[in-house]
């Protein structure tokens, strides 16, 4: 295993996930737990289910891949009610054998000896699953309930035996094809093809080179539209960890996978390389293939997270409360889950991520929403290290039915920007300037790992205007800065029945200023 | 009698009452743990004021640095606290600057050591260390336990007897030879009045300072037996030569009456008595220590644990990456210990061997990369990664070859199905021609007769003049029903094997050093190992 070379200074960018120092194990936060409650289900025994997948399947069962190569059906997910308790002994969280029968999960093993399951796909009655080097499709066909065909549907891209070297694969998009993630061989360079590019794979199998540029994603997913997104970790080239639009014929901003332009025509020829120390912002204006990140996922303690993940929408129009269309971001070494809301500008995806919920057991890596808007997520702590303190954990986030007091959404104006609240604000406290603190910040875009955060603005807040129906709030700012991230904490924000903001704090990528 | 017997031991300090030692240096390894964010110890052990000599060393892929701290901080809070001025932070290569921190290394670049000489402190008590770069000391911390001495006997009074045993008599039952008090308080052998069959008998009295559990520890050349208020704690009775035996048991603050039991038959005679607690350090109670013996701290490497995958009723399947068998190698591991590896890069078999089937720690335990090479022996490799069917030209014998990477021209690999007994059956086509290889395990691996049975389909138009590769690289024996193949020897991370074995086929032909089989619908190769697995069995004892 070739590591990764890593230079000092390392910089600050990579700071600590720490920020309840006292314990290790992350409890649920009890003012989250009365809007989104997580229940923790027991795992199957003698195994490590370290999750890294999660797909619906039929009948309301679901699909589990873990990184041990296995694939298990759990049935009564929905409904199961029964925390699973973690036995160090079994190293397992056990069902609590007090509990009804009727509450308890059920688990079948489907498949096992899979090179990592980082992807899972129900479609056309087949269950995908993406490993390190195949995207495959396993069948049931003598109905055992244990799959006996495993047919690989492509196989095209390299792997070296570095660990680095993941592969995350899709649901089918809304053309049906898959879309395949390929981490790079380690954090600098593409020692095999088509390693630092997002591929596609049509039904027949063909494979597609789509995006070049990829670093090391953590998930794959869609907004509510079908638009096709990764999440890619803090390191070379990425100050922070990212969410970013898998925009076809893209460099995503990366460059040590671009040798393999030589293998896609299709692609037209290699961009130029950006140039090491500079900001994003200039670099785009220069390489015309470069799509800027849509969100940073911010990086520090209290701050979003270290490690993104999946990449969930919520369909579930209302199920999983007020943040229909929203995208939801687990973070492996947060244990925690953001929420980010997305706009086009300028035809350039950008928007706000916000902290969501804390608490999970373990360092998520997998998950799904049904349109029943029951969250399921679960992961493993192995090789970095995860704040829930299990070494893996398979849950389920659901909505109480209160809604919490939230920054709904975040627009970006000319002059400053829209906020939206799930619930009416009080007007004095929502006009007042002191309520607010604003701050306008980028990262170094360079080949070193990680960035600090830099080219600080601090902006002035001239006007706010609160609407009639007390829902929204209108900011003016005397400076937007294109290619910052615009940080806000609502701290003195109140709501009519004078409640702070559960979560105040917003992180704005601007990546383009509307003109209107 | 025989001498002492070799003896568990640590890296760490041996005889911390000996004033020789004391002069030179404790020499300590701290390591960190490849790509699992964790130091590979953690617990340290040292004593007040001890002269430490620690090398710091990180194999690692990411900077590392290690900050011994007071007892009672809390690192994270600690880390966290440096955090809120990242610029100074930086700059200091986050190192904190903090009252609380008493020795620092240098922050480490992957694959750099670093060698720190300190005095540690004279305070008994838990020293925490943490790795301070950011985001790292939520996983990579440990504690420097500083151990002083516990108490010993007071009031030790002996008892010495005569006679010719081969286990411990009931002394209450003779008279002793001589009795005395003991000046130093300290269990000895050296009363001069014999040096063979005779026995001892010590009474004295410990003050346990907590009510707490202690671990007692006894090694007689010959026969011994703990008594702490009546009770026999350990007995080790019988001649042999010293060897350390350890119980754990709890006891209630204040005085305990302690008695060992002991007899020398004849030649060698060592007697040593021991306790510990997690208050301190392990604490002679005799005068003797054995040499180089100290309590193995319970502290395990979680790295070299393994995770041996073991096929219990139905073959089991690991596709990971398999030393030997390239980067998209599908192992199959059969119940009664026949293993083999197939490479969906070569569409063919890669490795087959005996005995255990993988461990699957390197892949499972950290982040998942790196070779890991069969956990058995006898592992054969008859064509040695090359594609399995070719069409060969008139007197051309050059067969094509395989490089990683590049997919192997005219091939195209479709996956697998599992029978009813979970056998896969690897399917891929050439050329056209849609082939099956199917391979199964007959008899267990203990089993001279014990085989692997490959069924191999081809269904389709084949072209003139192919061949299906069998072994190369070898010279070949014609045998009853097939060749005997001395194949090129296997150098693997888990030993060097012969590569020898016996390949049962109808209709294979030698060219040059590749065995050929001209290809036909249905092929059936065996492959069986010529010695029963005993001979051979140690060959791949690393």
């Amino acid at each position: 295993m070739k590591a990764h070379r890593l230079l000092l200074p390392v910089l600050l960018a990579s700071i600590s996930s720490l920020s309840h120092a006292q314990t290790q194990q992350q409890a649920p936060d009890p003012a989250e737990a009365e809007y989104y409650k997580i229940t923790t289900f027991p795992t199957p025994p003698g195994t490590a289910l370290e999750v890294s997948s999660v797909e619906l399947m039929p009948n309301g069962k679901i699909a589990v891949g873990t990184r041990r190569g296995e694939v298990w059906i759990a049935s009564n997910a929905q409904k199961s009610t029964a925390q699973g308790i973690w036995n160090a002994t079994t190293s397992t969280f056990e069902p609590d054998l007090a509990a009804p029968k009727e509450s308890q999960i059920q688990y079948q093993r489907f498949a096992e000896g899979q090179h990592e399951v980082l992807g899972l796909a129900w479609k056309d009655d087949s269950l995908y699953t993406t490993n390190r080097y195949e995207l495959l499709k396993l069948k049931d066909e003598k109905g055992t309930g244990h799959a006996n065909r495993f047919e690989t549907v492509c196989d095209k891209w390299g792997v070296s035996g570095d660990y680095h070297e993941y592969s995350f694969g899709s649901r089918p998009d809304k053309n049906g094809d898959f879309w395949i993630l390929c981490c790079l061989t380690g954090s600098f360079s593409s020692k095999t093809p088509f390693r630092g590019w997002a591929l596609r794979v049509k039904p027949d199998g063909t494979m597609v080179p789509t995006c070049s540029g990829v670093r090391s994603p953590g998930g794959v997913g869609f907004d509510a539209d079908g638009e096709v997104y990764y999440t890619d970790n803090q390191g070379p080239w990425h100050g922070a960890c990212t969410l970013q639009h898998l925009v076809p014929g893209s460099f995503q901003g990366h460059p040590g996978g671009n040798e393999w332009y030589k293998l896609a025509p299709n692609m037209g020829p290699r961009p130029e390389d950006p140039m090491d120390k500079s900001r994003m912002v200039t670099e785009r204006a220069k390489i015309k293939e470069l799509v800027p990140p849509a969100v940073y996922m911010v990086y520090g303690p209290g701050k979003i997270g270290n490690s993104s993940t999946a990449i969930i929408c919520d369909q579930s129009e209302g199920k999983f409360g007020p943040f229909q269309k929203q995208i939801f971001i687990p973070d492996q070494s947060h244990s925690n889950v953001s929420r980010v809301y997305l706009e086009t500008v300028n035809g350039v995806k950008q928007g706000v991520v916000f902290p969501f919920l804390k608490g999970l057991k373990s360092g998520p890596i997998g998950a799904r929403m049904g349109t029943d808007g029951k969250f399921f997520v679960g992961g493993s702590d192995r090789g970095w290290g995860a704040k829930g303190g299990h070494p893996f954990a398979f849950e389920r986030i659901e909505w109480t039915g209160k809604v919490p007091f939230e920054i709904h959404e975040m627009h970006a104006k000319p002059d400053g920007f829209e906020f939206t609240f799930t619930q009416p604000v009080d007007p004095v406290s929502a006009s007042d300037p002191k309520s607010y603190t604003a701050r306008e910040f980028t990262y170094i875009y360079q080949e070193k790992y990680g960035s600090p955060e830099v080219d600080d603005v601090l902006p002035k807040i001239e006007s706010i205007e609160v609407a009639k129906d007390h829902k929204s709030v209108r900011i003016k700012l005397d400076t937007l800065t294109k290619g910052h991230i615009h940080e806000f904490h609502l701290d003195g924000v109140r709501s009519k029945d004078g409640k702070p903001i559960l979560h105040p704090t917003a992180y704005y990528t601007l990546n383009e200023i509307p003109s209107k | 009698m025989k001498p002492l017997l070799p003896i568990l031991l640590s890296t760490f300090l041996t005889g911390l009452s000996s004033p020789l030692l004391a002069q030179e240096p404790l020499a300590i390894t701290l390591k960190t743990l490849t790509a699992q964010m964790k130091f590979d110890q953690a617990e340290l052990l040292v004593a007040p004021g001890a002269k430490i000599r620690l090398t710091f060393e990180n194999p690692d892929d990411m900077p590392h640095n290690v900050v011994f701290c007071q007892p009672g901080t809390n690192v994270e809070e600690l880390v966290m606290k440096m955090l809120e001025k990242p610029e100074e932070a930086m700059k200091r290569n986050f190192l904190p600057d903090d009252p609380r921190v008493w020795l620092k290394s240098n922050l480490l670049n992957p694959q750099e050591k670093q060698v720190i000489e300190f005095t540690a402190p004279e305070k008994p008590g838990s020293y925490p260390y943490v790795c301070s770069f950011p985001g790292h000391a939520m996983s990579m911390k440990g504690i420097l336990k500083v151990l002083g001495q516990g108490p010993t006997l007071t009031n030790l009074k002996f008892a010495l007897y005569h006679g010719a045993w081969t286990k411990l008599p009931d002394f209450s039952q003779l008279t002793p030879h001589r009795e005395g008090s003991v000046p130093d308080n300290l269990i000895q052998l050296n009363f001069d009045d014999y040096k063979n069959q005779y026995g001892l008998v010590f009474t004295g009295s410990l003050k346990v300072p907590n009510s707490d559990e202690y671990t007692f520890y006894t090694a007689g050349d010959d026969g011994v037996r703990l008594i702490i208020d009546d009770e026999v704690v350990l007995n080790d009775d019988g001649i042999h030569p010293a060897k350390i035996k350890e119980k754990k048991k709890k006891l209630k603050a204040g005085d305990h009456t302690v008695r060992v039991e002991y007899f020398q038959a004849q030649g060698q005679s060592e007697l040593y008595v021991g306790w510990k607690s997690d208050r301190f350090d392990t604490t002679s109670l005799s005068k003797w220590t054995p040499a180089n013996w100290k309590t193995p701290t319970a502290q395990k490497k979680d790295e070299f644990i393994g995770l041996p995958l073991d096929p219990k009723e139905t073959p089991m399947i690991y596709r990971n990456f398999i030393a030997g068998a390239g980067n998209r190698s599908i192992g199959v591991g059969f119940p009664g210990g026949l293993n083999f590896a197939w490479s969906a890069e070569t569409m063919n078999l890669a490795l087959t061997w005996r005995g255990a089937f993988m461990d699957a720690a390197r892949h499972w335990k950290n982040r998942g990369g790196g070779h890991q090479p069969p956990a058995g022996f006898d592992v054969l490799n008859p064509t040695n990664l090359v594609p399995p069917i070719a069409a060969l030209d008139s007197g051309n014998a050059t067969w094509p070859t395989f490089t990683a990477d590049e997919p192997i021209e005219g091939y195209k690999w479709k996956g697998y199905t599992l029978d009813a007994n979970g056998v896969p059956s690897f399917r891929y086509q050439w050329r056209g021609v849609e082939v099956e290889d199917k391979i199964t395990a007959s008899g267990d691996f203990k089993n001279p007769e014990s085989k692997l049975v490959r069924n191999l389909k081809l269904n389709g138009t084949i072209p003139e003049k192919t061949f299906v590769i069998l072994a190369r690289n070898a010279t070949f024996q014609p045998i009853q029903g097939g060749f005997f193949v001395k194949g090129e020897k296997i150098n693997l991370p888990s030993g060097n094997f012969e590569n020898q074995f016996s390949i049962q086929v109808e209709g294979a032909t030698v060219i040059g050093n590749l065995l050929l089989v001209p290809a036909r619908k249905e092929i059936q190769v065996s492959y069986s190992w010529p010695t029963a697995y005993n001979a051979h069995s140690h060959q791949s004892a690393k």
